[in-house]
């Protein structure tokens, strides 16, 4: 063990030593500070009566909506049968797996007794039909679906490990998997296409109380919100790692026609978005008895919602005509802009949710995470960036460059 | 008579005299030592404190100088929503709750099991008048506090959200002495709130808003009374009742009586933006 160590440090390039021991150091910080509040208690962080939810929220609505892209690809890929996805689908349902483990992390430590977590699968608040009172019992139990899709989906790429695959066993239960995962796919798209809609949108949409909040339609935008960032994001991440290890993981071509895909989801996601601020302009925040705009002010001012149909208009312009999208630099542009598009929506949605005043004579409250809470979000990102480097580095993550290799 | 041949009838609510309260703090006090309130040596912190009743002071104008300063003060604890149907109440903190902790009860009374909460604050979201509070730390009892705790109520875990039952455990009290006394008609008893007890002006009124002969029915009744932020009251009665088909409003079951234009107007947005 301490031999493969010492060769794997050897073996490494002095910017990688970099980027390891950064993103060790952020892990054990993550440890210290997950100690410190999983022991002691939400006191630590910055979160209070009023503004009751912080960065672990954005943390799970983030990459959620990001991690939704693993549903949109697989969707693709094995019910549409668009095999130019097919070099990339491994790395979409790894990012997709981790997206979701983290989900349940941070869930985890924003519970105020995470001890009682299985209280959600115990005592459930189902509604009177089959569809739950509870967003959060919908989230509960469809995460949980669809985590354990993901990680069937995950297996075979495990399986055919180039140790495990020669054991004929194996091979033969990685290649069955493969041809089976068409039914996977289409479960997971099923299961979250609902829980895009519950913890991105209709999490928020339901709470009739906070006129800040509610919107009939914050359900489907979420999910329109998940497929048009998440594939931006599923390209963007092989891309990054691509540039990283100055290796071409994924050809061109599979990039471009994801992006497309994304591209074309984001001209609906904008006139959703239009017509959602329409309807809550002129109609629900009126008949709630405030001002729209009233409730828009403090730190979070007007400028997220602009900034955020600014970047969804030029992902918008950038990833559909061609000329732009078969740039490379403009490709990259545009699906960056999308993704923090999408992120600055989820972000307003918190910021202005909670900083909005609920009493006329009160003021906007602001919010400004402690260091447990940026120790842990940052630590959990580490530790997703780590789990995805050691795939990149022992697992057949992109198999078309194993199949070369053996040529 | 048994007691499966009683329907509930009650539907608790409360009027709150603004007019009268002079921001003395006693219901406040009261309701905390009632309640089990924790109690912290620095308690300044006041977004993260734990009480069940939040003493609101509002003035007219910051700036304004004597004679036209006008300042009052609002107690406010969890206003019992009911949503738009008061035979079918839907609160929006209970929908939300995954695991049942919190429920509205037949008497309209929403409330909370501490011990089920597994802390995930979506009821605290989810309240449009900040009356749910969440056990930030552990709660804690300086000195010879824990003597006095009241054994009625439990005390809760950290972690877990709390909220204002309008007493409930002293309406139980007053059942099980009816029933002890051969008289189980469940609408017989009646019961005062801590807060209510407290108040040296008699300014908080608690009573059975569904019977007409109550005070506290015919306190609501009355011009001077208007629910917090409520603003589909003002709206006439046509609008009001398409609005009512189009979504739920909180409707609270607590009222504040004023005659102050200056006050009436400060718990409306529309009259501060």
């Amino acid at each position: 063990m301490i031999e493969f160590i010492k060769n794997f440090y050897n073996d490494t390039s002095k910017n990688m030593k970099i980027a390891l021991a950064i993103l060790l150091t952020l892990v054990v910080i993550f440890g210290i500070f997950a100690i410190q509040i999983l022991g002691w208690g939400l006191g630590y962080t910055d979160m209070d009566n009023n503004f009751a939810w912080g960065a672990w929220i954005i943390g799970d609505l983030g990459l959620v909506a990001l991690g939704g892209g693993a549903f949109t690809t697989g969707y693709f890929l094995y019910i549409f049968r668009v095999d130019r996805l097919k070099p990339i689908i491994n790395s979409t349902v790894l990012i997709g797996f981790l997206c979701y483990l983290f989900t349940f992390v941070f869930l985890l430590f924003d519970l105020g007794q995470p001890i009682r977590a299985w209280f959600g699968f115990a005592y459930p608040n189902w509604g009177k039909g089959v569809y739950p009172a509870s967003m959060l019992t919908e989230v509960f139990f469809c995460l949980s679906l669809y985590f354990c899709i993901l990680l069937v989906e995950l297996v075979p790429t495990i399986l055919e490990h180039k140790v495990l695959i020669k054991n004929k066993v194996i091979k033969a239960i990685a290649h069955y998997m493969h041809l089976l995962m068409w039914t996977m796919a289409a479960g997971g798209t099923f299961l979250s296409f609902f829980h895009q809609g519950s913890l991105g949108g209709g999490m928020w949409g339901v709470l009739y109380g906070k006129a800040v909040w509610y919107s009939p339609y914050f359900f489907y935008l979420a999910v329109v919100a998940a497929m048009a960032g998440g594939t931006s994001f599923m390209v963007m991440v092989p891309y990054i790692a691509g540039k990283l290890m100055k290796k071409e993981y994924v050809p061109m071509e599979t990039f471009q026609t994801l992006t497309r895909i994304s591209g074309t989801i984001f001209i609906g996601y904008f006139i959703f978005r239009l017509f959602d601020l329409y309807k809550a302009i002129t109609y629900y925040a009126p008949m709630s008895g405030r001002e729209f705009f009233d409730m828009w002010g403090g730190y979070y001012g007007v400028w997220m919602l602009v900034l955020e149909l600014i970047l969804c208009v030029v992902a918008i312009v950038l990833l559909n005509p061609g000329k732009f999208r078969n740039q490379e630099k403009f490709m990259v542009i545009g699906a960056s802009s999308g993704i923090i598009a999408i992120v600055t929506s989820k972000l307003s949605v918190l910021l202005h949710g909670f900083s909005a005043p609920n009493f006329p004579w009160k003021g906007f409250t602001s919010y400004m995470p402690t260091i447990a809470e940026w120790g842990i979000t940052f630590g959990a990102f580490a530790t997703m960036i780590l789990i995805y480097m050691i795939f990149v580095k022992w697992f057949p993550l992109f198999p078309h460059l194993e199949k070369d290799e053996h040529n | 008579m048994t007691v499966k041949d009683v329907a509930m009838k009650r539907r608790w609510g409360m009027a709150i005299d603004l007019d009268k309260c002079t921001g003395c703090g006693q219901c406040a006090i009261a309701c905390s030592q009632e309640n089990n309130m924790p109690i912290f040596e620095d308690d300044s912190d006041v977004p993260k404190r734990v009480a069940f009743l939040e003493l609101m002071k509002v003035t007219n104008d910051r700036d304004a100088k004597f004679p036209d300063v006008r300042a009052a003060f609002i107690p406010k604890m969890c206003q019992m929503c009911e949503g738009n149907d008061p035979k079918n109440p839907d609160p929006p903190c209970v929908s939300v709750c995954p695991v049942v902790a919190t429920d509205v009860g037949d008497d309209g009374v929403v409330s909370q099991i501490w011990s089920r909460c597994i802390g995930c604050r979506y009821c605290q979201a989810a309240c449009p008048y900040e009356a749910r509070v969440f056990n930030w730390w552990k709660p804690k009892y300086e000195g010879n506090f824990k003597n006095s705790l009241n054994s009625d109520v439990s005390v809760a875990s950290r972690g877990t959200i709390v909220k204002c039952t309008f007493c409930s455990h002293r309406w139980k009290q007053a059942r099980d002495e009816s029933v002890a006394n051969g008289n189980l008609d469940i609408n017989a008893p009646v019961y005062k709130t801590a807060c209510q007890e407290a108040c040296p002006v008699g300014a908080i009124v608690f009573g059975d808003l569904d019977d007409p002969k109550s005070e506290v029915a015919k306190l609501v009744a009355s011009d001077k009374a208007l629910r917090l932020t409520n603003s589909i009251d003002d709206l006439p009665e046509d609008k009001r009742k398409a609005f009512l088909k189009i979504k739920q409003f909180p409707n609270p079951k607590v009222y504040y009586l004023t005659s102050q234009k200056w006050l009436r107007d400060m718990m409306r947005f529309e009259k501060n933006s």
